[in-house]
């Protein structure tokens, strides 16, 4: 699904270095996207305990949401933070009627998921059709610096996605609601006895993960087409990412999509692209197995019962 | 999941004076392990078999008997899931992918080596037990959901796996078989011979699967669902049992896989990819994978459903996820649970007005 943008052509075969430039490139747009549903993935996960499997169907409904608003005539940025909204009303509805009552049983909670992302898979077919949905480049820019062609919608989604990892990531470490939110999962009981009403928290984070599931979505449709189906891709993306990182640890979140983003974005240009989807698949097995806490650390997510 | 076995044995008879929320909670309880009579075991083994048996004889039609044999074949998988799932707690949204090992040995090994249905058969459930027990191997180190994670993961790769693997897997477009092998005076064209051919099969699963559920080796696996470190320190060697329950799931899995494989005469990757994985999931949470007729009833209500209702393929799938949320929500157990609630709640009306005369099994 990641193919390298027809920009990419070798025009002039001796500046290896410069296709290698804007490969990378390529592959940092390509793991903006990761990133942003690993984070979604990681705070849900580690923190909310919470294992959304649709996750990848909220990314794939805000994608398809922006490509419906585009497609009245809707300037892509608003679209962008109006499929952000959607989706993370999307995650309270679904936090509130479903997900609630599994808190305690996890299991039951991640088979539930199962079932939402093929109610909204099917939901988004029945409502527009399977086919690929695809918008014209919102910016259509081409920026070239140093002999580098830059594809300018690239570099903003890049740039979108630092500020959002930035926001998280001090949200989460500095904030007192960032640090009752890790008070919460590390002693639920103790967190509530101190009046932390880490039910709410809760469904804050989930919220704010849907939402960047939506950003996200619509970061993606200005990339490369989807279908109702490129859900249930990114989702293993996402878990890899989020496992390779560490449950809910951010930073290995954004370490985690850069790693994967990269060996998919090389791979596609330069190993055997049909390979592509497996790579992240053998990573994620053989984290799982050797590290199950992630490359940097995090909670092992909730107990399993 | 909850304990069980504390609360079973009053959980079968409703006491005088409990409110209607009680009675709710009675039918959502858990009362798996709560043992049926003898007689009333027996007589809905031979109702349901008689039925089974009978059903080419119905005159129900073409259509009907290929569902019903879709949905054999489909339960005898299920039987290795909800073996895995129901006895030793380890779920697998992979399965699939395990039934798919099993079609494509038996499919390779027809068409490079001619081997016909039944000498390609043990192989074929032999290399899905092994490969069962292979993926097996993380759940010594990480459960829960890490595991199913790996499931879906290997199920990807699976089908990755068989899209690129050229002439030999038949690439996208899949492999092509002949006609299972005729037994003297059987010939399986016939589509009610395939039924009781799919039919002794599920019979098989269903018998392996009672007896494992009341031996020394089923109550081990329970334990270990329950509480694997009280498990393991009274001597339990959890690892080999977890391995040997996925093997036997994987044996399960072989057989479905070469029954669809023959039934269907075509396989494609996308038949053992993540939806089919996810509505194996699907199918036995709804059933009740820790009742001995969960799997099966789980297999008829999702594909016969659409048929009764009616409906479109995604209408069907839209169906099929809100009948889960609500299953999970309502009925955590599955309606295999809610059956035997409904008996047990029926009959302990009946026990209290007789005065308990009738003793518990």
């Amino acid at each position: 699904m990641f193919r390298p943008s027809p920009s990419l052509q070798v025009r002039h075969p001796d500046l290896i270095m410069d296709i290698f430039v804007q490969q990378l490139v390529n592959s940092l747009s390509v793991a903006s996207v990761t990133i942003l549903i690993g984070i979604g993935i990681t705070l849900i996960f580690g923190l909310a305990g919470i294992v959304n499997f649709a996750h990848g169907e909220f990314l794939m409904v805000g994608g398809m949401a922006t490509w419906f608003m585009v497609g009245t005539g809707m300037n892509f940025f608003v679209a962008l933070v109006l499929a952000g909204l959607l989706v993370g009303a999307l995650g309270f509805a679904a936090e509130r009627c479903l997900f609630r009552f599994t808190l305690n049983r996890p299991m039951n909670g991640f088979i539930m998921s199962i079932g939402l992302s093929v109610i909204l898979q099917h939901a988004v077919i029945r409502v527009f059709n399977e086919f690929q949905k695809s918008i014209t480049d919102p910016v259509g820019l081409v920026w070239t610096i140093g002999g580098v062609d830059i594809i300018a919608m690239r570099a903003i989604v890049v740039a979108i996605t630092a500020v959002i990892v930035a926001i998280t990531y001090f949200g989460i470490s500095r904030s007192r609601y960032g640090m009752a939110l890790r008070a919460s999962v590390s002693d639920r009981d103790t967190a509530e006895l101190m009046g932390i009403p880490v039910r709410r928290y809760v469904t804050g984070v989930f919220i704010y993960g849907s939402l960047l599931a939506g950003i996200g979505g619509a970061l993606m449709i200005s990339l490369f087409p989807i279908t109702p189906f490129t859900g249930s891709v990114i989702i293993i993306r996402g878990f890899a990412v989020s496992l390779i990182g560490g449950l809910g640890n951010v930073g290995g979140a954004v370490v985690g999509g850069l790693v994967l983003g990269l060996v998919d974005g090389l791979s596609a240009g330069y190993g055997y692209p049909e390979w592509t989807d497996a790579y992240s698949l053998v990573v994620m097995i053989l984290i799982l197995v050797l590290r199950p806490q992630g490359l940097l650390g995090g909670t092992l997510g909730p107990k399993a019962s | 999941m909850p304990m069980i076995d504390q609360s079973a044995g009053k959980t079968g008879g409703a006491p005088e004076g409990v409110r209607p929320r009680d009675r709710l909670a009675l039918l959502t309880a858990d009362n798996a392990a709560v043992p049926l009579p003898a007689g009333v075991q027996a007589i809905t083994a031979i109702l349901l078999a008689g039925l089974l048996i009978a059903l080419p004889w119905l005159g129900l039609g073409y259509r009907f008997l290929s569902i019903a044999i879709t949905t054999l074949y489909t339960a005898i998988g299920l039987y290795g899931l909800g073996l895995q799932f129901g006895q030793a707690g380890i779920m697998s949204v992979g399965h699939a992918a395990l039934m798919g090992v099993g079609a494509y040995a038996s499919a390779i090994l027809s068409v490079q080596l001619g081997l016909g249905f039944w000498t390609s058969l043990p192989f074929a459930m032999a290399l899905s037990a092994i490969v069962g027990g292979v993926i097996g191997l993380p759940t010594l180190r990480v459960g829960g959901q890490h595991y199913i994670i790996i499931t879906f993961c290997f199920c990807a790769l699976f089908v990755i796996v068989l899209t690129n693997g050229g002439t030999f897997t038949g690439s996208a477009t899949g492999l092509d078989v002949g006609s299972v092998t005729p037994l003297p005076g059987i010939n399986f064209d016939k589509l009610s011979n395939n039924y009781y051919l799919v039919l002794a099969a599920l019979f098989l699963a269903l018998a392996a699967t009672y007896l494992i559920g009341i031996s020394r080796y089923g109550r081990t696996l329970r334990a270990i669902r329950e509480n694997e470190q009280l498990a393991r320190s009274v001597g339990i060697n959890v690892d080999l049992h977890k391995l040997g329950v996925l093997m036997v799931s994987g044996l399960f899995a072989g057989l479905a896989g070469v029954l669809q494989l023959y039934y269907l005469r075509h396989i494609s990757p996308t038949l053992f990819g993540a939806f089919p994985s996810l509505y194996l999931a699907l199918m036995v949470m709804l059933g009740g994978a820790r009742y001995l007729y969960g799997p099966l009833i789980g297999a008829i209500i999702v594909n016969f459903l659409p048929e009764v209702l009616n409906l479109e393929p995604v209408d069907a799938r839209i169906a099929y996820g809100i009948c889960l949320l609500l299953v999970i929500l309502l009925l955590p157990g599955g309606v295999g649970a809610g059956i035997k609630n409904i008996y047990l709640a029926i009959r302990g009306g009946l026990e209290t007005q007789g005065g308990g005369s009738n003793g518990r099994a």
